[in-house]
């Protein structure tokens, strides 16, 4: 029993081994996805992955880019740990050779120093204004590197305009604030301080929260007290959103509940239903929906929803954009390895997607635009509904802001 | 008499007193399967939190998987806890109980377990995906007394915590098998002399312990979720509970959960959430430097 | 183990790395790869010499390695001090911290230890990225993203000229095994093994446990301080996910693989888990199932890892 024992740990070892070198299938053209699969961002990074997915798999129903097929090439990037990044950079453009790199969120400035090395073209969105300080030390060198989504402050700023653009009289002006303690979290929570600080607004409460707390009784209790007429959570995440609406509607106060960026992940309205109804939130980068603004747009949230059976979580679509636009610029230059020509028509030509023309700035950030808005949501009949798109910000066509349920 | 703000004050307090107790009674929860199983074979469990939400993501499988319609929660629970007991019983005849008989024995339970936890947490991710699930609450409701707000579904987790801890105990006292485990804790030896069947008593109570934490599990995913990413968080706020109230100290181990229940609303009161998890560090610290066995651990 | 043997599989493990660059030095992937290899190589047997020689069950290793790299980080940012003289600074800091951290635990038992320096890896995390991180330059929750590569007389060591950092990695990695091991053969080393067998014996014999055990604390941290400065010049970037539990696990995975107590098994289990691990990273959550697996499995049937096969297989060699 023992000597069996032994003998499976060391077979199990050398096929491990084997397994992981596989051999790859020529004649293909690798596409580099590190994306999270494990860990606390995979529920994210499973997000960004049905987008890049769906691109791809229509790029090679339609016969593939320069007559090859795509193939993916997927590396666990876990929690964007610096070595992992680094580790995730040197498989995929220095071993495997990938013509371009769509990453979804990759970090906060790792992953632009990890990707500067090569020159294939790198898609991230990490909303990091980090991430961007680290482009500027050395736009040549870092000249491969896109970022599918503006800068937290940028985004933060955009929330603040929607939330006082809000066809509703506020009663006092009195906000309160909880963030993650994160780079994301932080960069909006301070920006949005100070600009209702600027506008007159007093912050009655800025609260920096860790991770994983699903216990809101002491904040709510406080909450109660001050009375204030507006609340903004930024907690990238679906459980602390959650709870934290469960526990708030118990006995809810009169104010308008802005979760940012947290009202995206799809568990959120999946889990609270109807009874999220009243809800704003954004999504930079998106594409308004289910009714979307033009044909085109109806057809591509169509085919996501007959897709995944859901409607379009934060990240697929710009994800799935970035694709098609280095594949486009790919088909233009000729050469899916003429990375300079490559990176050039991109940065030259952007690219005309379901919105209109995307186009990076001259630090490669995809600013907020209208060709791929800052999109604001708030929850009608238990469902996303898009009542703005900024910049500039516009009422949503046929939508309307209703009051809250629990607003008395 | 009083001005407004002053007895808004005073509900805010008992507000935040009812929060570090309805958390107190969850971690005591966590924590008595853990002291328990310590206590009797001195095992460590690192696994323990993705017991935790095993008990979570079976009655996901039978509530939201199967659509299971009739009984509710006591059915699922009738169902689960027998499945969680065998769980927790063939895992310690196949896993702990061979590493027994070796030197250096603790040890080896400490890392066979820690990749129990790393194998468990990644297996839920595979089979249930990444995203959280939810469960439907026990109870829906609140009941309102002035400006104080208790949900039903708070109640419900508090009452069945303390009631799952008292039927506990109950077990450990008066039953035979209750005596016999604690013949085991207090003297192996003797308790081999007697014709206690030690091996099946150290397999019966870590099958108890994976009950019990299971049981806590599923009264808490219906309020917080499953997560397949949690089971390392829970299991540490159950280790220092545990050794906060001394390891193998069931009465310690209570007071030790109330304790740090109540330091967590406070400290989150006064200073901010985020320093809950310092403030937890500082008294444990604190503690074990003037109590090397924890509040009420037996000494050397 | 006799020192001859040590001596033997430490100069086999590292010749083959020493050699491979020969073959492989213009591949970055698999060079890194070696490089992460040498760098854990250290903290494994760290930790090694802390659970598997001293008996200590601290769980404070990874803590250790991040204050080690910060320290140097800040050092070398903040206030421009070069990287040689910031990762040796950063080393006597993390052996400062170890005795700090070694104290309390000498009065306590078995899992109490581990909790109370798993206690330092969790309370690290939000100092770093707390309002105390930001003020010591911790850069928060961003962490550091400018650490300078280590430069000896202007020449610098980074992931641009990967062959030559590979050879620095390896010298500065095999100094560290070495300390590592002749401690573990010094006297240091038997009163180790005396203490952990019988405390009260050893003691009788007038082996001091305080002075030994806070020794190691001290020891260890500072190797593995200095392993983690250079890990963060080498990387360039350091952020307090590495603290996360993943690592932690991995580490442990290490240790079980070469076999505990079984020096250099760690280096050689380092070698061949952070090597499996890479070339399992495209399966995802598939590699940490396989992970967690292994180690269940390999506490079950290798007590002693592989390490303990090869004493088996050479034992059944000279008695056939």
């Amino acid at each position: 029993m023992k000597k069996i024992l032994r003998f499976s740990t060391i077979w199990l070892f050398m096929g491990v081994f084997l397994f992981s070198s596989t051999v790859m299938a020529a004649d293909t053209l690798p596409v580099g996805v590190p994306i999270p699969m494990t860990g606390w961002a995979a529920g994210s990074g499973a997000d960004y992955f049905k987008g890049i997915k769906m691109a791809i798999d229509e790029i090679n129903e339609s016969g593939g880019l320069l007559g090859k097929q795509l193939e993916i090439i997927r590396f666990d990037s876990k929690g964007f740990e610096p070595e992992v990044v680094m580790q995730a950079a040197d498989y995929l453009c220095g071993q495997k050779n990938v013509a371009s790199v769509h990453a979804g969120w990759a970090g906060w400035g790792q992953d632009v120093r990890a990707y500067g090395k090569y020159d294939a073209p790198f898609f991230a969105d990490d909303g990091s204004q980090a991430a961007v300080d680290i482009f500027k030390e050395d736009p040549a060198k870092y000249y491969n590197i896109y970022q599918t989504t503006d800068v937290g402050v940028e985004q933060a700023k955009s929330m603040f305009r929607a939330l006082m653009a809000l066809p509703y009289e506020y009663p006092n002006k009195k906000v309160v604030i909880i963030n993650t303690d994160d780079s994301w979290g932080l960069e909006v929570g301070n920006t949005l301080e100070k600009s209702f600080k600027e506008s007159g607004w007093k912050v009655a409460k800025r609260e920096t929260v860790p991770y994983g707390i699903n216990e809101w009784g002491v904040i709510l209790s406080q909450i109660r007290r001050i009375k204030p007429a507006l609340i903004h959570v930024e907690i990238p995440s679906g459980q602390e959103n959650i709870t934290f609406i469960q526990q708030f509607l118990k006995k809810p106060s009169n104010a308008i509940i802005s979760l940012g960026w947290g009202i995206t992940p799809r568990e959120v309205v999946d889990a609270l239903g109807n009874s999220a109804d009243g809800i704003v939130g954004e999504m930079p980068s998106g594409l308004p929906g289910p009714k979307a603004p033009n044909a085109k747009a109806q057809a591509w949230v169509d085919k996501f929803v007959g897709l995944y059976e859901h409607q379009v979580p934060a990240g697929a679509w710009i994800a799935y954009t970035a694709v098609k636009a280095w594949a486009h610029a790919v088909a233009q230059v000729g050469d899916a390895y003429d990375f300079k020509a490559v990176n050039a028509y991109i940065k030259e030509h952007g690219y005309e997607g379901e919105l209109g023309l995307i186009k990076w700035d001259q630090n490669n950030v995809l600013r907020a635009q209208s060709g791929a808005p800052v999109v604001h949501y708030q929850v009608q009949g238990g469902e996303l509904q898009p009542i703005f798109t900024d910049p500039p910000l516009t009422p949503y066509q046929g939508s309307q802001f209703l009051t809250p349920p629990w607003i008395k | 008499m009083f001005s407004e703000d002053t007895i808004l004050l005073f509900y805010e307090i008992t507000d935040v007193i009812i929060a570090g107790l309805s958390t107190g009674s969850v971690y005591a929860l966590m924590a008595v399967g853990m002291t328990l199983v310590y206590g009797v074979t001195k095992a460590f469990n690192f696994a323990y939190g993705d017991f935790f939400n095993m008990g979570g993501y079976f009655a996901w499988i039978l509530i939201v998987g199967l659509g299971l319609e009739f009984g509710g929660y006591p059915v699922v629970l009738l169902i689960v806890m027998p499945l969680l007991f065998a769980v927790g019983y063939g895992l310690e005849k196949l896993l702990v109980a061979p590493l027994r008989k070796r030197k250096d024995w603790e040890n080896k339970v400490m890392m066979m377990t820690l990749g129990l936890a790393l194998f468990l947490t990644s297996l839920y991710m595979v089979v249930f995906g990444v995203r959280m699930k939810s469960l439907p609450p026990i109870l829906e409701g609140t009941w309102e007394v002035g400006q104080l707000v208790f949900s039903y579904q708070d109640i419900m987790i508090f009452v069945m915590s303390i009631s799952g801890i008292l039927i506990f105990a109950w077990v450990l006292n008066n039953t035979r098998i209750g005596m016999a485990v604690r013949a085991v804790a207090q003297n192996p030896v003797g308790a081999t002399i007697v014709g206690i069947p030690k091996e099946r008593i150290f397999a019966t109570t870590f099958a108890i312990s994976t009950v019990m934490v299971g049981f806590g599990g599923i009264l808490l995913s219906q309020k917080w979720f499953i997560n397949p990413n949690s089971g390392g968080i829970i299991m540490v706020k159950a280790w220092v509970v545990t050794a906060l109230g001394g390891m193998g100290s069931i009465r310690g181990g209570l007071y030790a959960a109330f304790i740090i229940g109540m330091l967590e609303a406070f400290v989150g009161w006064m200073f901010g959430m985020s320093y809950g998890i310092i403030a937890l560090f500082v008294l444990l610290l604190a503690t074990l430097v003037l109590r090397p066995q924890g509040l009420r651990g037996k000494g050397e | 183990m006799r020192l001859k043997h040590m001596i033997a599989i430490i100069g086999v493990c590292y010749g083959i790395m020493a050699v491979l660059p020969i073959f492989v030095g213009d591949i970055r992937f698999v060079m890194n790869i070696m490089i992460m290899c040498l760098i854990w190589a250290v903290v494994a047997s760290c930790w090694d010499l802390m659970m598997g020689f001293a008996g200590i069950f601290s769980f404070g290793q990874v803590a250790f390695f991040v204050m080690g790299a910060y320290c140097s980080g800040i050092l070398a940012i903040e206030h421009s001090v070069p990287p040689v003289l910031a990762i040796l600074m950063a080393g006597l800091f993390t052996a400062v911290m170890g005795v700090l951290v070694g104290l309390p635990c000498l009065k306590l038992a078995g899992p109490y230890i581990a909790l109370v320096t798993f206690g330092v890896h969790m309370a690290l995390q939000p100092v770093l990225r707390g309002k105390i991180g930001i003020a010591i330059g911790s850069g928060g929750s961003v962490g550091l993203l400018t650490i300078p590569p280590v430069s000896i007389f202007g020449y610098s060591f980074s992931s641009a000229n990967i062959v030559p950092t590979f050879y620095l990695t390896l010298l500065l990695s095999l100094s560290c095994v070495l300390v590592i091991m002749f401690t573990i053969k010094s006297y240091w080393g038997v009163a180790f093994l005396a203490l952990k067998d019988s405390q009260d014996f050893a003691m009788s014999l007038g082996i001091s446990a305080f002075k030994y055990k806070l020794m190691v604390f001290a020891l260890t941290s500072f190797l593995t301080g200095i392993i983690g400065a250079y890990y963060g010049h080498f990387y360039g970037v350091l952020s307090y996910r590495m603290l996360d539990l993943d690592l932690f696990s991995i580490l442990m995975v290490m240790m079980l693989v070469g076999g505990l107590g079984h020096f250099p098994g760690s280096v050689f289990g380092a070698f061949l888990v952070v090597a499996g691990s890479e070339l399992m990273a495209p399966l995802g959550a598939y590699r940490a199932v396989t992970m967690g697996a292994l180690v269940v499995i390999l506490v079950l049937a290798l007590p002693n890892g592989m390490m303990g096969l090869f004493i088996g297989w050479r034992k059944r060699l000279s008695a056939g």
